[in-house]
């Protein structure tokens, strides 16, 4: 069965590089969200077992929408895409439960050594 | 000047701001590590803007505040603009602080420090907007627009042969410290369709 992917970034373009950077022949669903509370919603729909998302947005902010998949143990895989790469912001989102880090713009190749790491391809 | 008709649609906005989102974490990370402290982002404000309304495209600062600034011109790949960097005055104590300048900050040695921070910051943008564009762009000495003046003299002073700029604002805090500053990139009119054209490339399919 198809795994469902959520991409969530407030840039388009970044939704669409995002979306181009997944592996090829990966049978996937995919989804797209421009801010953590479409991301959650979208997660509530079952769209997102696997979450690409972005840290910098309006509305709810890839910090906060992490924070709430934590605290509700919601059933997403989280990798955090971001410009940030401070590794204090690494730090944060790891602990609060993303399985990794990838640094914007991503590449093919990165998405799908992460996706092998992580048994998901 | 040969006047072309310029204007820039809503898929390329937002693709500058994201080019612009991935060259300033690059910039802010590279800060965060020289000064040891953690760099808050903001979102990046890009507009395509008539050179008149600078003032108002510098968001990030009360036009009340005392600040102080430098720019930097900058060219690749036919690609030509300034980079401003502006200060309100406030932050320049805290600093100097992280710099570990000397405690007593005269005149040129807030100069040296701008400078500083100048070079930094616009390098390590423009670099990052360059790699995702494809250019190389060549940076020139900086210079001082003003100290301790008022938001309208330090943009007054400047002139440009431009008429519409395409300004990508970015406006940098620094996490526990009393530092605002804000980084302007102004692209040149004649870079426009250059920009625009290297833009379409990233956004089709």
């Amino acid at each position: 069965m198809a795994i469902s992917v959520l991409i969530c970034d407030d840039s388009g373009f970044a939704r669409k590089q995002m979306a181009r950077a997944l592996p090829d022949n990966w049978d996937v669903e995919i989804s797209f969200a421009c801010n953590g509370e479409e991301a959650l919603q979208a997660i509530a729909e079952g769209k997102g077992e696997v979450v690409f998302l972005d840290l910098t947005m309006p509305v709810m902010d890839g910090i906060q929408t992490l924070t709430h998949i934590k605290e509700n143990d919601l059933n997403a895989m989280v990798i955090v895409v971001s410009g940030d790469i401070q590794p204090e912001a690494q730090a944060q989102v790891t602990q609060l439960g993303a399985l990794d880090f990838i640094q914007k713009p991503v590449s093919k190749a990165k998405s799908t050594e992460v996706l092998k790491r992580f048994g998901l391809l | 000047m040969n006047k072309v008709n310029v204007s820039i649609s809503e898929d390329q906005r937002d693709c500058y701001q994201e080019i612009a989102n991935i060259a300033m974490g690059q910039a802010a990370a590279l800060l965060a590590k020289l000064l040891d402290v953690k760099v808050i982002l903001p979102i990046p404000v890009v507009n395509l803007i008539e050179v008149n309304e600078l003032r108002m495209a510098l968001s990030g600062i009360e036009a009340s505040d005392k600040v102080s600034g430098v720019c930097q011109g900058f060219i690749g790949n036919r690609i030509s603009g300034e980079a401003l960097l502006i200060f309100n005055d406030a932050s320049l104590g805290d600093i100097s602080q992280l710099l570990k300048y000397p405690d007593e900050l005269d005149t040129s040695v807030e100069l040296e420090l701008l400078m500083d921070v100048a070079n930094i910051l616009i390098g390590a943008c423009l670099r990052g907007i360059g790699s995702q564009l494809d250019v190389t762009f060549s940076q020139g000495h900086p210079v001082v627009l003003g100290q301790h003046v008022n938001l309208p003299e330090l943009i007054s002073t400047n002139h440009y042969r431009w008429s519409k700029t395409l300004a990508i604002e970015i406006n940098y805090k620094i996490e526990g410290y009393n530092i605002n500053c804000d980084l302007l990139l102004l692209f040149a009119e004649d870079a426009i369709n250059v920009l625009n054209n290297k833009v379409n490339y990233l956004l089709e399919d």
